[in-house]
């Protein structure tokens, strides 16, 4: 009895020293900026450990948003990758980690007239380097398969 | 000490024992008592989950309280009782079918964090009540029933049927008044300009996210001064519900679900650690909470972001867990 009693009185006193602690700090790093470009989309995938969001420029969100549905030369869009990681603080929901690659695809008019496509791929770190997709038109295909997400 | 001295030391100590006797008295029979009401819809669930919830929650969060002969001793009767109250008033797995469905989800999945956190049971209660302690593979029976509810209750949106914006209005048409929260907190749209600081998919309850942060808010990110967060500072999350998988295991955003907006003002929303919250569910941007006290629960929740200002979804540097 005497036990129990002493025993609850401690856990008064400590009960608030008692929570898990994460060591967490900011990794403002992380954040993609850059100007006159917009959010068209995201993505995550448990599989690759990813979570992308595409961003383009006016021209390529009024493709992606189905205002006009045929490509036109000025299109930029950039395809933003980062690490998967859990939520450190909460169980069920995965968060990007640090930013793996960038990969820009423009449609550029040539002195003709011609509609050209470039497609070209920052890493951001030599792992992901190794494991980057080479095929270009398969990841062209991709971006410019992306709909633009649905906002208020 | 002469004996004059001694006499009238043991008198006073004989004064105080009595005054401290009477008190002690008067206080166990003022003691609160905590009561059980009725059982009127009690929570169901696999026998392996309820019964780790049984002896882990139901003494607080239920009309089956079983307290022990220490518990109903002035002044730990007064913790205790209080401690019953807030509980039942939280949620109650007597009364389980009296909130709905996806509130109840909801719960589920802010009971299996607060106990992943080591918030819960209270370690103050489990220091009494060993038994009462939730261990690590019983942590996992519950994640896991979790997840499998959620699996269950959320089937992925269809990409054939997203939902679009209705069109632009005409200039005939009567302009809409803009969504306002109860608190005063109103709909805007300029967070589409500001930065995204994180991305987050929750397979948990098939959503994916952007979370947005205006200037101050990235600022107080870059300057690391975010506990506590500068006034100013405001975060806007956009959900979706999840499409099915690709092939690839891509998940893409669906119709739109909701966006949520924390404002950080120190004087205007005390109540809250500084934040003023607001939801606006669906295309139309129906708010959510019919009275102020709709904030409790977020915050209530955002407890568990503590060390983040109460934010969840920021960018952060790797980690290490430490207890």
């Amino acid at each position: 009895m005497t036990r129990n009693l002493v025993l609850f009185a401690f856990a008064c006193l400590t009960m608030l020293g008692c929570n898990k602690s994460h060591n967490l700090s900011p990794a403002p790093e992380t954040i993609f900026d850059e100007p006159g470009m917009h959010v068209v989309t995201s993505t995550f995938n448990q599989r690759t450990e990813t979570i992308s969001v595409l961003y383009g420029n006016d021209a390529a969100l009024s493709h992606a948003g189905q205002a006009r549905p045929e490509h036109v030369a000025g299109e930029e869009f950039k395809l933003v990758t980062w690490g998967l990681k859990p939520n450190p603080l909460w169980f069920g929901s995965d968060i990007n980690g640090p930013l793996r690659s960038v990969e820009t695809v423009k449609i550029v008019a040539d002195a003709y007239g011609a509609a050209r496509i470039d497609y070209g791929v920052e890493n951001r770190n030599e792992e992901t380097a190794k494991i980057a997709p080479t095929d270009s038109d398969e990841r062209i295909n991709f971006i410019f398969a992306q709909r633009a997400s649905v906002f208020p | 000490m002469t004996s004059l001295k001694r006499k009238r030391y043991s008198n006073a100590l004989a004064i105080s024992a009595s005054i401290l006797f009477v008190a002690f008295t008067g206080m166990q029979v003022a003691s609160p008592r905590v009561t059980n009401p009725p059982v009127t819809s009690e929570f169901h669930g696999p026998q392996e989950v309820t019964s780790i919830l049984k002896r882990a929650c139901y003494d607080c969060h239920s009309n089956e309280s079983n307290l022990r002969w220490y518990d109903k001793i002035a002044p730990f009767s007064y913790v205790v009782a209080a401690d019953v109250e807030e509980a039942r008033k939280r949620f109650n797995f007597s009364e389980w079918d009296s909130i709905p469905k996806d509130e109840q989800e909801g719960k589920l999945w802010y009971m299996v964090n607060m106990i992943d956190a080591g918030r819960m049971p209270l370690p103050a209660y489990t220091a009494a009540h060993p038994s009462a302690k939730v261990t690590p593979a019983e942590l996992d029976v519950l994640k896991k029933y979790v997840t499998d509810l959620s699996k269950a209750n959320h089937t992925a949106g269809d990409t054939a049927r997203i939902q679009q914006k209705a069109g632009l209005q005409t200039s005939n048409a009567p302009a809409k008044a803009i969504p306002t929260s109860v608190n005063g907190i109103p709909y805007f749209d300029d967070y589409k300009n500001w930065k995204v600081i994180s991305s987050t998919g929750r397979p948990d309850n098939g959503t994916t996210r952007l979370i947005y942060g205006n200037d101050i808010a990235v600022k107080a990110l870059e300057e690391n001064r975010i506990n506590p967060w500068p006034n100013g500072a405001t975060i806007v999350k956009v959900v979706w519900n999840s499409q099915h998988e690709d092939a690839a295991g891509n998940v893409m955003p669906g119709n739109f679900n909701n966006v949520q907006i924390m404002i950080k003002d120190d004087q205007k929303f005390k109540d809250t650690e500084g934040w003023g919250f607001a939801r606006f569910n669906g295309l139309d941007l129906k708010p959510t909470g019919t009275t102020l006290s709709f904030a409790t629960s977020c915050i209530n929740c955002h407890q568990l972001a503590s060390e983040t200002g109460f934010v969840f979804d920021i960018p952060t540097k790797k980690h290490a867990v430490k207890h």
